[in-house]
């Protein structure tokens, strides 16, 4: 086992709640060649450590915080990714979030944080360099994010420390609970808020002064991490990004691309967002923008409403996907009334897409007759209606009453509860909430709902190549609005330019792409044992059943030539059969010969 | 590259980074770094003697200024400052850093060259141990006389706040101004698209205005900035009613 020699110290902190101790977890240099870090690290562990049906909440169930190797260097923006597996879907999960966390962690000397084990009472822990404190959480066990966050800071009095942290959301066991990373940033897609509540983890805070990445050639790693930066920074497209963050894309996708999603996906077209969109935001609302480490592309947004109802509430947003979830897709007309809603999620420790998802169901099936107010203790929400949606995410998040419990569940599991062809307007992937693009409208977003990992994910990438380069963008730990999305089929190249110099490392850009067959094969894996196939790789009905009623794209429809034609391509590209899984002599090709066994077992198993 | 979208209104004359843009758009951005980022640290002259590439007078930024507005917090002005001095990235090593308030408002925490020096008239050591270079107005350290963590009176004279200890030797962290080419206000520069335009700045004079500014401290002007942006929510507040108990 040898230790790497650039880009990551060999070293993950493994933190044991059960016994509130610590330890180095060695991390060798062939399995970092092989999983890059991140979403790819997690993976790994997750395949290699879990045996099928292993339930997310076990007292020995993990979660991985990882950077990568290019966090912390001079590399264009970091991220910090979540993976668990996912108590909401069953499936592996991984959730990326920006911030500045990333490059702390890897300050503080560690290559990424893993934690196991349920304290007794509540936790939180604080990594300073090589230093573990874990503290007292009881007083915030309760609190806001932003309280909690606050009460971090001022326990460490450092304003400079960095945190993650879950609401009462997460404490409770809502599924759609998420980490909120820094106040304003959330690791959401990993439905990971009710792992740390089970684990009676409040969240953690990192600081790192001591350690700087170590880089093998400092020249050439510094002239290709300067050509990608370049290569950011000269694209014209992306000024619309700088100016609007995602908000702005709610204006495009209404009015030009017609995949904005509107009162759960009946229709993509929704005049009013002129009142709640990028462009309204920009005019009244924002007052600063604000980046993560080292990016160019500062999309975040932050404001103050300085009148209605929620006047003083300062808030980061719209994104397109928090603006469509609680905006078009709840009928929203007030902007100020959207913003709050947001800013309740965040503040509960929601994720804004399952969440939005969850109340626009429970709307509609009220509109259909398949919910009673009797069914959701007297309440009545209706498309538009801020004040009981605001009412209905309080009781998500507390789990209160029978409508709480009975809706922090999800859609999938709250649409086979009631039955009543409610299926036929759950919209869910794998049993996950869609995000805010409807993909009659955005057939190439179809892949990533389908065929990405996480499922009903926006983020895993719009067709099969781009599945994989964002598998290594996540993996890597970079935003794919300052990679890939910028630098296209070049990702290869920059990519492995960065790489070499850095780890020294031998990469050819075609070894990019077998790393990210490989990490997406390995997760792939992991969902075929608890029983993934093709037939789970399917958009909901409607986009198969109703075509969009108005909008750019009336008439859409999702076929199911589209369908095919998108598995063909997929599983072709991957290298797994018809049924989506991954054949024996790609797993060789892979380097996943020790998964083999385990696909047969599935297969036989599963029936597939 | 297209000049258009990289305002610079505050260096009309063809400076160094104007030339070496040019250059980078033909040698496809190779130059930039040699010049850039793959200096070897502490070779002084091979660092600086770069200035004299695009013909402009060496040694011209003597005085930083920060429009702190315009601070997006994306820190690559403290991954720049340690990269130069230390050879790596490691902001906690950088001799400007962002300074966060109340989790609305980022700003840098610069060196503001004051003409006064306070922070030389503070040390006590004989010779001193941080001077002025004449050439360049930056603040130089001699780590050799420097009494480091126990002393730290530099760090209390500073009316700006602005001098951290650095956490490997504990001596202060102090502008050299990188020897007359400030690499965070290139780094700042180089996050081109911000509509505000960029935040940090090196001049050649100071006109007075860096001892007006030096006595705002960051906390002072965290207050400022999210008086002017945020009102009324100036403490930042999340002040949507949350009830975080349970009961109906």
């Amino acid at each position: 086992m040898a230790a790497p020699k650039g880009g990551n110290f060999g070293k993950v902190l493994e933190i044991d709640l059960s016994t509130l101790t610590y330890k180095t977890r060695p991390v060798s240099e062939e399995i970092l060649q092989q999983y890059i870090g991140g979403r790819g690290l997690g993976a790994y562990y997750a395949v290699t450590e879990y045996k099928a049906g292993k339930n997310p909440l076990d007292e020995d169930a993990f979660v991985f915080v990882g950077p990568g190797p290019l966090s912390g260097t001079m590399s264009v923006s970091y991220r910090t990714c979540f993976v668990n597996k996912n108590p909401l879907t069953g499936l592996l999960s991984h959730a990326e979030t920006g911030a500045h966390l990333a490059g702390e962690i890897k300050w503080a000397g560690w290559d990424g944080i893993y934690i196991k084990g349920r304290a007794k009472k509540p936790v939180w822990f604080s990594v300073v360099n090589d230093k573990v404190e874990f503290k007292d959480a009881s007083k915030m066990w309760g609190k806001t994010t932003e309280e909690a966050h606050a009460m971090m800071i001022s326990d460490m009095k450092d304003p400079l420390i960095r945190t993650a942290v879950i609401g009462p959301a997460g404490e409770n066991g809502a599924l759609q609970a998420n980490i909120i990373v820094e106040r304003y940033r959330a690791a959401s897609r990993s439905n990971v808020g009710p792992v740390f509540g089970n684990k009676k983890l409040k969240g953690f805070a990192v600081r790192g002064t001591k350690y700087a990445v170590p880089v093998v050639d400092s020249a050439n790693f510094l002239t290709a991490a300067r050509t990608a930066k370049t290569t950011n920074v000269q694209k014209e497209a992306w000024e619309g990004i700088k100016r609007w963050g995602t908000g702005g894309l709610l204006e495009l996708k209404h009015f030009l691309h017609g995949s904005l999603i509107t009162k759960n996906f009946q229709t993509t077209w929704y005049p009013d967002i002129v009142n709640i969109g990028g462009e309204e935001a920009a005019r009244r609302f924002w007052k600063r923008h604000a980046a993560c480490t080292n990016c160019p592309t500062h999309c975040l947004k932050l404001g103050v409403l300085r009148d209605g109802k929620y006047k003083g509430l300062v808030a980061e947003g719209p994104e397109y996907e928090s603006g469509g979830l609680m905006g078009s897709n709840l009928g929203m007309k007030d902007f100020g009334q959207m913003i709050a809603l947001i800013e309740a999620c965040d503040a509960y420790g929601l994720d804004n897409i399952s969440t939005g998802g969850t109340l626009a169901f429970v709307t509609e099936a009220l509109e259909k007759g398949a919910l009673k107010p009797a069914d959701l203790d007297g309440l009545k929400p209706k498309w538009g209606d801020g004040d009981t949606y605001m009412e209905m995410i309080r009781r998500i998040a507390h789990k209160e009453g029978k409508a709480g419990k009975f809706m922090a569940q999800g859609v999938a599991k709250m649409s086979k509860q009631i039955g009543k062809g409610s299926e036929a307007y759950a919209n869910v992937v794998k049993g996950r909430e869609l995000a805010a693009h409807d993909p009659r409208g955005d057939k190439i977003r179809a892949y990533s709902y389908t065929m990405g990992t996480n499922g009903g994910d926006h983020h895993e990438g719009q067709g099969s190549k781009a599945l994989a380069m964002t598998a290594m963008a996540d993996s890597l730990c970079m935003c794919t609005f300052t990679s890939i999305l910028v630098w296209g089929a070049g990702s290869d190249k920059i990519v492995t330019d960065m790489l070499n110099p850095l780890c020294g490392w031998a990469m050819k850009p075609e070894d990019y792409w077998t790393t990210a067959k490989r990490i997406i094969t390995a997760e792939r894996v992991f969902n075929v044992r608890e029983g993934v196939s093709s037939k789970d790789d399917r958009l909901p009905k409607r986009m198969y059943a109703e075509k969009l009623p108005a909008g750019p794209k009336k008439n859409a429809v999702f076929t199911d030539e589209d369908q095919k034609k998108m598995e063909a391509d997929t599983y072709g590209f991957f290298g797994w059969d018809a049924k989506g899984i991954p054949t024996e002599a790609t797993l060789k090709a892979c380097g996943l010969d020790y998964l083999i066994a385990d696909v047969n077992a599935a297969r036989k198993k599963h029936n597939l | 590259m297209d000049e258009k979208k990289l305002p610079d209104v505050l260096q009309k004359e063809t400076t160094r980074r104007d030339f070496l843009r040019g250059t980078a758009t033909a040698a496809g951005g190779a130059i930039v770094l040699t010049a850039v980022g793959g200096m070897v640290p502490k070779k002084a002259e091979a660092q600086y003697s770069v200035q004299a590439v695009a013909g402009t007078a060496p040694y011209a930024q003597k005085y930083l200024f920060a429009e702190r507005q315009n601070c997006t917090g994306c820190r690559s002005c403290e991954l720049a400052c340690s990269l130069f001095h230390t050879g790596t990235a490691r902001p906690a090593m950088s001799r400007v850093w962002v300074y966060k308030h109340k989790d609305m408002i980022d700003l840098p925490v610069i060196c503001w060259q004051c003409d006064d020096a306070p922070c030389i008239a503070a040390c006590p050591t004989t010779p001193k141990s941080i001077t002025r270079d004449a050439k360049t107005n930056g603040i130089v350290l001699n780590e050799k006389i420097c009494l480091g963590a126990k002393c730290m009176k530099c760090q209390e004279a500073c009316p700006a706040k602005y001098i951290r200890g650095n956490p490997d030797t504990g001596q202060p962290l102090i502008c050299d101004l990188c020897g007359g080419d400030p690499q965070c206000v290139k780094a700042c520069h180089d996050q081109a698209g911000n509509p505000q335009g960029p935040c940090l700045m090196g001049r050649p004079v100071g006109i007075g205005v860096n001892m007006a500014y030096r006595s705002v401290t960051p906390e002072e002007a965290g207050k400022d900035l999210a008086n002017l942006l945020f009102y009324p929510n100036v403490e930042g507040k999340r002040v949507v009613s949350v009830k975080t108990k349970k009961g109906r």
